[in-house]
């Protein structure tokens, strides 16, 4: 149960991350837009020639200004999408569209509850007896003051409904509104009802919330340092979005009355105050807490916790260490993405984890304190800093305040960091033993595969960090859906059992969370290419476990291993002519057939009494004993179709031809007929090898299917290989 | 070009099995190897031809090589019919 609701919040946070990867970009737009615009800025840079009141540059910014507050001022339907496409299992453009219905069908019900109970009166004024700040125009609706919240209600909603019914089947004469007609469709009568639910809900939930807010930004200093506690601390788990998100979003994080509006959520607040920052004389520092000490351990804390753990390299791995720290250190200092410096630490020394938790969260407690008002989009980088600190101005920010604080918190982190790692010898990077499986994975390394798997991709669509992904999560059967955050690969599978964290971690991954069926993969930001290969190939891979035995498993490998490195130009499928059980050739109970000795392919054992041509093709001859088939596909590939072993001793008893040599067939016309009952009893067994005889040496086998399989289902593939 | 004559003793002929493991005798030398029977005549290296001439008990074949190691192919192959077929 407790696993299952991890993965179900895992989904949850991820379908975040699409609508916060626009705040970074609302962010900059509506802070260069306001910092350029403000007048006091411009009277102090001595720029009224350019920048003032008429100039071209001045309209230009403040349609900036405006576009990026459009962004957070309709954050609520944004979000609403947004989840909606994150949770959606497939057919995701049909969320989105349903998700945008359902949000203006639930605030038009509202409204119109509204309007039915006199809260809003018929003029469009709000009645006077309605509590401050509880109705607001939400795309031009007068409705409800959700916040983020009613966006995300929208999205989940929506994306149940849609996971639910997008493959929906109606009666003949509605069919027209079958499918994913229907998701729509639902979705406005749901929340319609929803929309009548909310005006009774709503305002319960709403006191609850300010009561929650209220107990947050009340308890003052001690509360902002158990909310940067937890949220440091969720991080390992990835769960960190769904913490935060209220305190930044909705009413949780306080509500403030900013230019004549109630706007709610620290980082709202922050926003709307920047974009009156006429107005504002220092932006409030309550509204900041949940983010603005984030500057202090990103720029300046971790950054020395990388100087420590280089520094305790081995001098032989000093380079290839440095190279790992120095581009951590680097993201985390611009752009605030703190998972690649974090995991390189994580995983090897949990304590160093915990000491990074304690001064993280009190960094934002010490911010608050000290009341630095720095805002930010999505973290607490560089850029950030200096758009929302710097550019604003040290007597609306505080910034200053940042850096003596953050050159502290550099020696501490530096000096704890050294400290434990030479005294209980944690196997940071560059200090593992030498001959530890623990391979440092640079960037450089994860860039060329990822480079080498891009050029093979343009040729055929084979991908060898994909491949292993794949087989690392247990196989693609074993993988139920795919997803990413900012620096981690999110996967649900089947059963966690067949995950090989050492496959990967082989493919770059700094690290493997488990949590039930939920697993996080730690690539760094170019988790989505890797993501995006990841289902470009799982597209086209097998729907088939990975094997267990991992004896075999390597074996195969080093045979393969040459041959990975080549390119597959050209992919030959070939159905399976009978409906059985399919195995790899190696299972053959017959060391010929196993040994591969006559070619490759693989085993079927048939349930049915039919064996059909697995391709377009022609028979090449049928043994006179009837038991095999030399097969010729149309698609040049040369088949044996074995019925059994040792079923040449039968002499053609058990089998009925019904083909001739040299006849043309279609796929799935019947060319045997068995006698089951008879063969069962009078041969060793009914394990069919279905084999490629001339094979080149360019040319291998994939096995596509394992277990049952129908005759005409894809059995496996001759992957033809560039030759140089 | 050398050559030899056969006949097939094994009660089954050159099926599926000892086909699959002449084919691999025959790959391993770099002279071309033939089989005949009934005036069709075939690769020994391809399975699938091999298989396709149903070669049964009684059945005579004559196998040929030629190239490089002619000598050593049809000295080997020889020994492998009468080993096996």
């Amino acid at each position: 149960m407790k696993d299952k609701i991890f993965s179900v919040l895992q989904r949850i946070g991820r379908s975040f991350m699409l609508p916060i990867a626009i705040l970074p970009v609302a962010g900059l737009l509506l802070g260069i837009g306001s910092s350029f615009t403000n007048a006091t800025t411009i009277e102090t840079y001595g720029l009224t020639g350019i920048l003032g009141d008429g100039t071209i540059l001045h309209s230009l910014l403040m349609i900036m200004n405006k576009v990026g507050s459009a962004v957070f001022d309709n954050l609520p339907l944004i979000f609403a999408v947004g989840v909606a496409i994150g949770m959606a299992k497939k057919e995701k453009e049909v969320s989105a569209l349903s998700a945008v219905i359902a949000y203006f069908v639930m605030n038009t019900a509202i409204s119109a509850m509204l309007i039915n109970n006199g809260q809003i009166l018929e003029n469009g004024e709000i009645a006077e007896s309605v509590l401050e700040g509880t109705i607001t125009s939400v795309c031009g609706i007068q409705s409800l003051q959700m916040g983020v919240f009613g966006g995300i209600i929208v999205g989940l909603g929506v994306a149940a409904l849609h996971n639910r019914f997008y493959r929906i089947q109606l009666p003949n004469a509605l069919s027209f509104f079958g499918g994913t007609r229907f998701v729509p469709i639902i979705s406005t009568i749901v929340y319609m009802f929803v929309g009548i639910l909310m005006y009774f809900v709503w305002p319960a939930v709403q006191n609850g919330i300010y009561a929650l807010g209220g107990l947050v930004t009340g308890s003052g200093y001690a509360g902002t340092l158990v909310f940067g506690l937890i949220k440091r601390a969720l991080i390992p788990f990835g769960l960190h979005h769904v913490f935060y998100m209220p305190f930044w979003q909705t009413a949780v994080g306080g509500t403030m009355e900013v230019a004549g509006q109630i706007v709610q959520g620290g980082q709202n607040i922050f926003f709307a105050q920047l974009a009156d920052s006429a107005n504002i004389a220092h932006f409030s520092a309550d509204a900041t807490r949940y983010f603005s000490g984030e500057f202090i351990f990103m720029i300046f804390g971790l950054p020395g916790a990388a100087l420590a753990m280089y520094q305790c390299a081995k001098p032989e791995k000093k380079k290839a260490a440095g190279g790992l720290l120095l581009s951590a250190a680097l993201a985390c200092m611009a752009t605030g993405i703190t998972e690649p410096l974090e995991f390189s630490f994580l995983f090897v020394a949990p304590a160093l984890f915990v000491v990074q938790v304690i001064l993280a969260g009190s960094a934002y407690m010490i911010a608050h304190m000290l009341n630095i008002a720095v805002g930010l989009t999505f973290s607490g980088g560089f850029l950030d800093f200096f758009l929302f600190g710097i550019l604003q101005g040290n007597e609306k920010t505080s910034w200053i305040r940042v850096i003596p604080v953050g050159i502290v918190y550099f020696f501490l982190y530096y000096f704890i960091f050294k400290f434990m790692i030479r005294k209980f010898d944690f196997k940071t990077p560059g200090r593992e033993e030498d001959d530890a499986e623990t391979k440092l994975y640079t960037k450089a390394d994860v860039n060329a595969r990822k480079a080498a798997a891009g050029q093979e991709q343009i040729s055929a669509g084979e991908d060898s960090v994909s491949e292993a992904i794949t087989r690392g999560l247990g196989g693609k059967k074993n993988i139920s859906d795919v997803d990413c955050c900012a620096t981690r690969l999110r996967c649900t599978v089947h059963d966690a059992a067949r995950i090989n964290d050492s496959i990967l971690k082989a493919t770059g991954a700094s690290g493997v969370v488990h949590k039930g069926n939920g697993v996080q993969v730690i690539y760094g930001p170019n988790v989505t290419v890797i993501k995006s290969n990841l289902e470009d190939y799982l597209e086209k891979a097998p729907d088939t476990y990975a094997e267990a035995e991992e004896a075999e498993e390597t074996k195969q490998e080093e045979v393969k291993n040459t041959d990975t490195e080549k390119k597959v130009t050209r992919r030959i499928v070939i159905s399976s002519p009978i409906t059985g059980t399919a195995a790899d050739l190696g299972t053959a109970p017959d060391e010929a057939f196993a040994q591969r000795m006559m070619g490759d392919g693989a085993v079927v054992t048939p349930e049915e009494a039919c064996v059909c041509a697995p391709e377009d093709g022609e028979v090449a001859f049928v043994f006179d004993t009837k038991h095999a088939i030399g097969y010729l596909t149309d698609s040049g590939v040369s088949l044996l179709i074995h019925v059994g072993i040792d079923t040449v001793k039968l002499n053609g008893e058990g089998f009925e031809v019904l083909v001739e040599n040299g006849q043309k067939v279609k796929k799935g016309q019947p060319m045997l007929k068995l006698d089951l009952e008879y063969l069962k009893a009078n041969a060793p067994s009914l394990a069919s090898p279905i084999l490629c005889t001339e094979l080149e040496d360019n040319q291998r086998i994939r096995l596509l299917k394992e277990g049952p399989v129908k005759a005409g289902e894809p059995l496996f593939e001759v992957e033809v290989l560039n030759q140089d | 070009m050398k050559s030899f004559e056969y006949t097939i003793k094994d009660e089954l002929g050159i099926h599926a099995r000892p086909a699959g493991l002449l084919a691999k005798e025959a790959k391993k030398y770099s002279s071309v190897c033939m089989i005949e029977k009934g005036g069709k005549s075939v690769k020994l290296s391809q399975l699938m031809m091999l298989m396709s001439l149903g070669a049964k008990q009684g059945d005579l074949v004559k196998v040929t090589a030629e190239g490089e190691d002619e000598d050593t192919a049809i000295a080997e192959l020889e020994k492998f019919f009468n080993e096996n077929l």
